[in-house]
C-alpha cells in the first residue's frame, strides 16, 4: 500500500505546484471581477522566457526574474487593452493565449532554429530541499520533503496572497472592485487601478508557474502548459476563490494527475486515456461541486 | 418588405462609419506583421509579398484559401448561435474533431447505402458534436455548472480519446499516416475550382449561413433564442422556457461544429487523420467574434482568417519565417476587435 501511496502523493505535491502558483495569481484577477482565462498564455510565456534567460545568463535566479518580468509585461498589455481600450476580457484572454503560443514557437525557431523540443542541458537543475532529519519522519517526511524549492515557495506565496487579500486595505479594495465597484468609486478610488494591479500579480505568479514547468524539465516543449492554465482557473472556481480552497483543489487535481501517471505504468492503459483523465476528473469534480452548491442555495 | 429595403439603402453609409474602427484594427494588425517580418526575416520584402499576395496569386492558392474558410464558417455559425443565446461554447475543438471522426467511420460503415449513407454519416457527425455540447447545456440547466468550463474540459478529453481511437482500433493499416480508412469516392464532394482543393462544401456553408440567418431573424424559436440571450429574466417572465434555451443553443452550436468537421472530411481530407483539425475549433470562435455573432458577417470574417493563415503558409514556403506568425497576427486582431474605444473612432460622439 505505502509503496504505491507515498510516491503517488509525493508526485501529486510536485504536480500541483504550477497549478497552485497560477491559481494564486489568478485568484487576484478573479476577485477583482475579471475572468482571467489568459493564465494559460501567461504561464507559457513564463515557461519559455525563464528557461531561455537562464540559458543566456547562466543563472537560474536571473532567468526566473527576467522570465517574470516578461510575463508581467504581457499581463500589463492584457490589462491595458482590457481596461483602458475597453475590450472584452474573455476575448483579450484568448488573444493572450494565442499570442503566447505563436510567439514562443516563432522565437524558438528564430533563436534555436527549432520549432520542436529545445533541450537546455547546461541550465542548472532546480535546487531541492534536503533535510535528512525531517525526511526520517515516516510518511510525512517522504511526502513533503525533498521537492524543489518552488514547491515551498508556492505555499509561502499562497499564505502571502491570503494575507494581502484578507488583511490589507489593498486586498479589501481589490475585492471590492469585484464585489461592488460602485462602493470603490463612491470612495474616490478607481476599480480599474486595482484590476490592473491584479493582472500584474497574475502575471507575476504565472511567470513563476511557467518557470517551474520548463526548469524542472530542463527543456522547452511547444505548448508545454497543455491546459494547465485552464485547470488553474478550474482550481480557482472549485476552491471557491479562497486560499485554503485553492490548496485543496490543486491537491485534488495533482493527485488525479499523479495517480493517472501511476496507472499508466501499472496497468498499461493507453497514454491518451491517461492524459484525458485529469480533464474528466476535473469535470466530474466540477459537476459534483455545482450539484452541491445548487442544492445548498435551493435549501436557503 | 418596404421597410427592409429602406434599411438596405442606409447600409453602405452605416458600414462605412462602422468600418473606420475595423480598419484601424486591421492596420495595427498588419503593422505588427510588417514589424515582425522586419525583425524575424532576413528577406522581409519577400516575406511580406508572399504573405499579402501569395493567397491571391493563382487559382490554386486562392481556392485553397477559400477551402480553409469552410469549416471556419460552420464553427463561426455554431458559436454565434450559442453566443446569441448567452451561452459560451469553448468545446469546439472536441466537437469538430469528434464530429469528423464519427462522420468518417459512419461513412465507411454505411458505404453500401450509397448517397443515403453519406447523408446519414454527416448527420451522425453533427449529432456527435451536438450531444457533446448539449451535455454542457444540460449541466448548466440542471445545476448551473459553468458551460464555458465544462465544454472546454469535455472537449479536451474528447480530443485525446478520438486520437486514441484513430491511432488504435480504427487505424487503416494500409497507409503510413495515422488515419482512418478513406471514405468511398462516390461520397466525396466535387472539386469546384481545379486544381485547388476547393470543394462543393462551400455551397453547403453558404446555405448554412442563410439558414441560420433565417432561423434567427424569421422564426419564433430564433426570436426567443435572441431574446433569452439579451435578457434571460425578461425572457423568463415573457413565458420563454429557460430550460430549453440553456440546452438547445449549445446543442445547435456543437452540431454545427460537428457538421463542419464532417464537411472537412467529405470535402478535403477524405480520411480522419490524427489531430487534423487542431486549431479549427478556436478559429471558429475567433471568426464568430470578429463577425459580432452575425451569421452573414461570418463569411467575410472566415475569409479574413483564412487569408491570414494562407498568407503565413505561403510566406513559410517561399521565405524564412514560420507559420506561427499567423497566430501572432490573429492574436493582435483578437486583442483589439472588441475594444469599444477603437470602435468609437470615426463615429459621431453621442451627446449625453
Amino acid at each position: 500500500m505505502n509503496a504505491v501511496a507515498i510516491p503517488v502523493l509525493h508526485s501529486a505535491i510536485a504536480i500541483m505546484t504550477p497549478l497552485l502558483l497560477a491559481a494564486t495569481g489568478g485568484v487576484f484577477t478573479e476577485l477583482s471581477g475579471m475572468l482571467n482565462i489568459a493564465l494559460e498564455g501567461l504561464m507559457l510565456i513564463g515557461a519559455f522566457t525563464s528557461i531561455v534567460f537562464s540559458h543566456y545568463t547562466q543563472s537560474l535566479l536571473l532567468g526566473v526574474l527576467l522570465g517574470m518580468v516578461c510575463t508581467m509585461a504581457l499581463a500589463a498589455l492584457l490589462g491595458a487593452i482590457t481596461l483602458y481600450l475597453k475590450s472584452n476580457v474573455f476575448i483579450t484572454g484568448l488573444a493572450t493565449n494565442l499570442f503566447a503560443s505563436g510567439l514562443t514557437v516563432v522565437l524558438s525557431f528564430r533563436l534555436f532554429g527549432n520549432k520542436g523540443v529545445v533541450v537546455f542541458d547546461e541550465v542548472a537543475k532546480l535546487p531541492r530541499l534536503v533535510v535528512p532529519a525531517l525526511q526520517k519522519i515516516p510518511v510525512l517526511g517522504d511526502i513533503f520533503i525533498g521537492h524543489h524549492v518552488f514547491v515551498y515557495l508556492s505555499w509561502l506565496l499562497l499564505l502571502a496572497a491570503g494575507w494581502v487579500l484578507y488583511r490589507t486595505p489593498f486586498g479589501f479594495r481589490l475585492r471590492a472592485a469585484g464585489l461592488h465597484e460602485e462602493t470603490l468609486v463612491s470612495l474616490g478610488m478607481q476599480p480599474k487601478r486595482y484590476r490592473f494591479q491584479a493582472f500584474l500579480i497574475s502575471g507575476f505568479a504565472c511567470g513563476l508557474a511557467g518557470a517551474v514547468l520548463t526548469l524542472n524539465l530542463g527543456a522547452f516543449v511547444p505548448n508545454i502548459t497543455s491546459g494547465k492554465g485552464w485547470i488553474a482557473l478550474v482550481v480557482i472556481f472549485l476552491g471557491q476563490k479562497r486560499p485554503l480552497g485553492l490548496l485543496v483543489a490543486a491537491l485534488v487535481f495533482g493527485f488525479a494527475d499523479s495517480f493517472s501517471n501511476y496507472a499508466q505504468g501499472a496497468w498499461n492503459v493507453p497514454a491518451e486515456f491517461i492524459l484525458a483523465i485529469p480533464y474528466l476528473f476535473t469535470l466530474v469534480a466540477m459537476v459534483l461541486f455545482s450539484i452541491y452548491t445548487s442544492r445548498k442555495s435551493s435549501i436557503e | 418588405m418596404g421597410e427592409e429595403r429602406k434599411r438596405m439603402r442606409f447600409l453602405p453609409a452605416k458600414l462605412a462609419r462602422n468600418s473606420v474602427g475595423a480598419l484601424v484594427i486591421l492596420a495595427i494588425a498588419l503593422g505588427v506583421l510588417v514589424i515582425l517580418s522586419l525583425l524575424l526575416s532576413k528577406t522581409p520584402g519577400k516575406t511580406l509579398r508572399y504573405f499579402f499576395l501569395g493567397p491571391l496569386q493563382n487559382t490554386y492558392y486562392f481556392g485553397n484559401m477559400v477551402n480553409t474558410a469552410i469549416p471556419l464558417i460552420f464553427g463561426g455559425l455554431g458559436i454565434s448561435l450559442a453566443m446569441r443565446a448567452g451561452s459560451f461554447n469553448l468545446g469546439g475543438e472536441g466537437q469538430l474533431y469528434g464530429g469528423a471522426f464519427v462522420a468518417t467511420i459512419s461513412a465507411l460503415a454505411f458505404a453500401p447505402l450509397g448517397f443515403l449513407g453519406g447523408v446519414l454519416a454527416l448527420f451522425l457527425g453533427a449529432m456527435t458534436g451536438g450531444v457533446l455540447a448539449g451535455i454542457s447545456g444540460v449541466l448548466r440547466m440542471k445545476w448551473n455548472t459553468s458551460e464555458l468550463i465544462s465544454s472546454f474540459l469535455l472537449s479536451n478529453a474528447v480530443v485525446l480519446i478520438v486520437s486514441y481511437l484513430i491511432a488504435g482500433p480504427f487505424m487503416d493499416p494500409e497507409t503510413n499516416l495515422i488515419a482512418t480508412g478513406k471514405i468511398p469516392e462516390s461520397l466525396r464532394f466535387m472539386r469546384i475550382l481545379e486544381p485547388s482543393n476547393l470543394s462543393a462544401g462551400l455551397y453547403f456553408a453558404l446555405i448554412a449561413v442563410l439558414l441560420v440567418y433565417l432561423y434567427l431573424q424569421k422564426t419564433r424559436s430564433g426570436y426567443e433564442l435572441r431574446m433569452f440571450g439579451m435578457n434571460p429574466m425578461f425572457a423568463k417572465y415573457g413565458g420563454i422556457s429557460v430550460h430549453w434555451y440553456r440546452v438547445w443553443p449549445m446543442f445547435l452550436s456543437g452540431a454545427f461544429y460537428g457538421l463542419g468537421g464532417g464537411m472537412a472530411i467529405f470535402g478535403t481530407y477524405y480520411a480522419c487523420m490524427k489531430e487534423f483539425s487542431v486549431g479549427m475549433g478556436w478559429n471558429g470562435l475567433a471568426v464568430a467574434l470578429i463577425a459580432g455573432f452575425k451569421p452573414v458577417a461570418v463569411i467575410p470574417a472566415a475569409l479574413f482568417f483564412a487569408y491570414i493563415e494562407s498568407g503565413a503558409r505561403n510566406a513559410m514556403l517561399h521565405s524564412d519565417v514560420t507559420f506561427e506568425i499567423a497566430s501572432i497576427v490573429q492574436a493582435v486582431v483578437f486583442f483589439l476587435v472588441t475594444s469599444s474605444v477603437l470602435q468609437q473612432i470615426g463615429k459621431k460622439r453621442r451627446v449625453l
